[in-house]
């Protein structure tokens, strides 16, 4: 079946929902207010940087539960799995997603104890919008912002009102939620609540459930008080706890185990913060934030009871910060502040349970220059210094120009980084099945090696101590340029292009081999790679009530070394014909790129809302282009995944074999009554698609029900 | 986009035309790439123990392979100059110094197998094994000489690109690709303890009048 077909036949068989109508709803109003892209509030439309603003009314009507499902349906945004093909994961830009940084009301999220962070562990009840802002934002946030951020705004205390909901769907999935605010006086109260079980859900043949079964809660707290009419204070605190359990046959050296356990996650926020206002031209605020992210899992073998697989991990956060923005004049902006992070980890996976600890000093700037009301320009800066890494200064710069009222041209400039994070520095880990091979972090690697020369164990050493177990931040140079043109209101064409070429990407490598030839590997800062491509949106109002929108990505995500090698007729410049199994010469432009980056992905939205007949429901096909899998270990449920690259030359090229390209299709409905009591049903990946070899992380179809009640007194 | 494959044919036909007409020119006959397909060399017969890994059932013996024959020579003959190449596993020798009392030499070189039409004058090793460097002519290891060995799944691939030339014993000069490592060119997509590993599949061009042309 063809792709147009499929389209065409989504289109006609959900074309139920498009009922009489009245008011429409568009997905996203330039005069909204964002705070992620400058640090303080801006509306969106006067933003120099490309910035994708969800909002709660779009998150009500596509009836989504968890982080993931909603940002899987943004142009450009992937969620892809981890190594061990479970998780999700933000693909942004084509960055993997250990590049993204992921905040909570401003404040960053921990626990990327594989690099990636879970997006399922954020339930979607509180979420009062979503920031998205690609590009470095290094400027303002430090590491990880080096593809972009992506920033989660919370309800905040406000009038009086409630909501409570239960939703029941496929998997045995159950969502209650609840939350409730109110004011009185100086006084604002917000306070939220969320319980999310599911029986997981199996892909393979085999028994082994590819999600366990596990239920978690996620509760949150705010409040604030006004001191005096200048002076706010305000607290909150969130918690999650996940529990899972877990069962699987585990095949080892031919004999199969039955094993048992259970796997936990615990993630805890606090944060406070005063903020006074000096004047109306001057204001300054103090705050701290720590959180604390735990995970653990434990497996026994049954039915002996013995432990069969341990592993912990514990991280925690903790930064004062105190920033202060002056309005010189109003066409003349400053923000500055100054702030410290500590951060430790302790984990198993170290080889000991010692706490590690770094520690950052780091201050900002910024700058708003409004030379007229058709033009601006922001630059900032900020320097970094970590106990572990050195310094780090990362500028940004960018340029908004209004040439009439429907044009609107952007451009930014600015450099992100990426410190090492501790896996990196202190991994121990000794496979003592697969070859007996070690991976070490860079700050015992040296170490070991000496203890190995002294045992007389050293087989080879493949580079110079000297150039072993240093590790520099990664570093990306970024450009974005774009427009926006609006013919009438609510109808949209904006486009973004994009460049970003990162140097000193962190890999794994072999940098020395025992005498029993067991490989030892460490970190190193090796490759520099581009990514470069084009982001386009349009939306428009087809009737009243109903507005259609239409996003896409192309994306060039290559590693420069590779195409270097490749012209100069090195080692990548050969491939196998997959027939023949014959060598033949490579040429650049059969280079597909660096492995799970599609060049092509796409989402088409059609989103109905009925105001006045209490009617709204959307119909969102996402689609993912075909894309290279990389060197997988093996899956969740014991499966070898074939690498895509069949030929053998360790790159992917386009005589490789691929995953296949696929389209999803989520629709949903939903009829409010007197604007308090609200039932909705939906359909996610309608069409059932499942890949369980390469997309574990893609469950099949989700049918679900929910009722909500809300009560207001404004 | 429809017009690139027309012009392709239009043109490798051409090309192919104009190579006729040379040839029909020319004094030496143009040689035949052959493909030897499922030289065993030392296949472990019972597969691979589940706990070591060891092979089952293997005699330790090198193949011994001719050129000028085309075909296989008895093991009984390893003392003798028949052979050119021996294989076992994944290790090749050649018939020379620590190997064998022939004077065969050998190297690797990257490029494809059409490139190297004529055999580069220099640059042969004989096999050394005192040499802790290089005591293979075609190197052993992974991502040494002829192929990758992949320890999550323990499977060998040819590397893409690496062409072996040996001059013989004889003094003639012949190129070699490795196709395959596995029964009928099949390689498991999977780990298993019994892969049908140690089967060589090859192609190569001997020149048998002495020189240095592998066209």
């Amino acid at each position: 079946m063809s792709n147009r077909s499929i389209i065409l036949f989504i289109l006609t068989g959900c074309a139920w929902f498009a009922l009489p109508a009245q008011d429409s709803l568009s997905t996203q109003k330039l005069n909204e207010i964002v705070v992620t892209a400058t640090r303080n509030e801006k509306a969106l439309g006067a933003l120099p940087m490309p910035v994708t603003l969800i909002g709660k009314n779009q998150l009500k009507t596509m009836g989504s539960l968890r982080l993931n499902n909603v940002l899987t349906e943004q142009t450009g945004l992937v969620i892809v799995p981890q190594v061990n093909g479970l998780g999700n994961g933000l693909q942004l830009q084509g960055f993997d997603p250990d590049y993204t940084l992921i905040l909570i009301d401003g404040e960053p999220l921990i626990g990327r104890y594989t690099g990636s962070l879970d997006l399922s562990r954020l339930a979607v009840g509180n979420i009062k919008q979503i920031e998205i802002v690609k590009g470095p934002s290094s400027s303002l946030y430090g590491s990880e912002a080096l593809a972009g951020v992506v920033n989660i705004i919370t309800e905040r205390p406000a009038f009086t009102r409630g909501t409570v909901s239960a939703r029941y769907g496929t998997f045995n999935t159950t969502d209650f939620t609840g939350d409730l605010s109110t004011t009185a006086n100086k006084l604002g109260v917000y306070a939220f609540a969320n319980r999310y079980s599911t029986d997981g859900y199996s892909l393979g043949t085999n028994t082994n459930k590819t999600v366990s079964p596990f239920i978690n809660t996620t509760l949150q707290g705010k409040i604030n008080y006004k001191i005096t009419p200048q002076t706010d204070i305000s607290f909150s605190a969130r918690s999650l706890q996940e529990n899972q359990a877990q069962s699987f046959v585990v095949n080892s050296n031919s004999v199969e185990i039955q094993t048992m356990g259970t796997g936990t996650i615990h993630d805890s926020n606090i944060f406070g913060s005063v903020e006074h206002r000096f004047s109306k031209m001057l204001k300054a605020m103090a705050k701290i934030y720590t959180t604390h992210y735990a995970t653990a899992t434990n497996l026994n073998v049954k039915p002996v009871d013995t432990l069969y697989y341990h592993d912990d991990f514990s991280q925690s956060y903790t930064r004062p910060e105190i920033n202060t923005e002056y309005f010189i004049t109003p066409r003349h902006i400053v923000m500055a502040g100054t702030g410290t992070i500590l951060e430790t980890v302790q984990t198993s996976r170290y080889g000991d349970e010692n706490k590690r600890l770094q520690q950052t000093q780091y201050g900002f700037f910024q700058y708003e220059w409004l030379p007229s009301d058709r033009f601006q320009v922001i630059s900032g800066g900020r320097y970094d210094h970590n106990s572990i890494y050195g310094a780090q200064f990362s500028p940004k710069l960018s340029m908004l120009w209004n040439p009439d009222n429907r044009f609107t041209l952007k451009a930014s400039y600015g450099l992100g980084f990426k410190s090492p994070d501790f896996r990196q520095l202190y991994l121990n880990f000794n496979n003592t099945a697969a070859g007996g091979y070690s991976v070490l972090g860079t700050e015992i690697v040296v170490e070991r090696i000496n203890q190995l020369q002294a045992q007389g164990q050293l087989g080879a050493l493949f580079y110079d101590l000297s150039q072993i177990g240093k590790l520099q931040a990664e570093q990306s140079r970024a450009l974005n340029v774009g427009g926006r043109y609006t013919p009438s209101p609510g109808f949209y064409f904006d486009v973004n292009i994009f460049r970003n070429d990162i140097d000193n990407l962190i890999e794994t490598q072999v940098v020395a081999r025992t005498t029993a030839n067991q490989n030892i590997y460490s970190y190193k800062n090796l490759h520099r790679v581009y990514t470069d491509g084009l982001e386009f949106n349009a939306s428009y109002p087809l009737v009243k009530n109903i507005s259609a929108s239409l996003g896409y990505q192309l994306l060039y995500a290559k590693d420069k070394d590779v195409i270097a090698n490749i012209r100069s007729g090195g080692v990548y410049s050969y491939y196998r014909d997959p027939a023949t199994l014959e060598t033949k010469r490579l040429s650049v432009s059969e280079y597909f790129g660096l492995a799970n980056r599609s060049r092509h992905t796409g989402n088409f939205k059609i989103f109905y809302n009925n105001k006045e007949r209490g009617w709204d429901a959307s119909l969102r096909v996402i689609y993912r282009g075909k894309y290279g899998a990389g060197s997988l270990q093996g899956n969740v449920q014991g499966l070898t995944i074939p690498p895509s690259d069949r030929n053998n030359n360790g790159i992917l090229d386009v005589y490789d074999n691929f995953v296949s390209g696929y389209f999803l299709c989520n629709v949903s409905a939903a009829k409010t009554v007197h604007q308090k009591l609200r039932v909705q049903a939906g359909v996610d990946n309608l069409f059932n698609y499942k890949d369980a070899l390469y997309i574990p992380n893609l469950p099949g179809r989700q049918i679900y029900f929910s009722v909500s009640y809300s009560f207001s007194k404004k | 986009m429809k017009i690139k494959p027309i012009l392709y044919v239009v043109l490798v036909s051409a090309a192919g035309w104009l190579a006729a007409c040379q040839s029909n020119n020319s004094v030496t006959p143009a040689l035949n790439a052959v493909t030897y397909n499922n030289l065993p060399a030392d296949p472990p017969s019972g597969g691979y123990n589940p706990t070591n890994g060891a092979p089952i059932g293997v005699t330790n013996k090198f193949t011994f392979f001719s050129f000028s024959t085309g075909v296989v020579v008895a093991n009984s003959d390893s003392a003798t100059n028949k052979w050119d190449l021996g294989f076992r596993g994944t290790t090749i020798i050649v018939n020379s110094g620590t190997s064998g009392s022939g004077s065969t030499t050998a190297q690797v070189i990257t490029g494809t197998f059409e490139s190297y039409n004529t055999a580069p004058a220099t640059g042969y090793s004989p096999d050394n094994r005192a040499s802790a460097n290089a005591p293979y002519a075609i190197p052993t290891g992974s991502g040494k000489g002829w192929y990758n060995y992949d320890y999550t799944t323990n499977l060998i691939t040819p590397i893409a690109g690496k062409i072996i030339l040996v001059k013989t014993t004889a003094g003639k000069y012949a190129k070699l690709e490795i196709i395959s490592y596995y029964k009928n060119q099949t390689m498991p997509s999977a780990p298993t303890l019994t892969p049908n590993d140690r089967y060589y599949t090859f192609r190569y061009v001997y020149q048998p009048d002495g020189s240095t042309n592998l066209k």
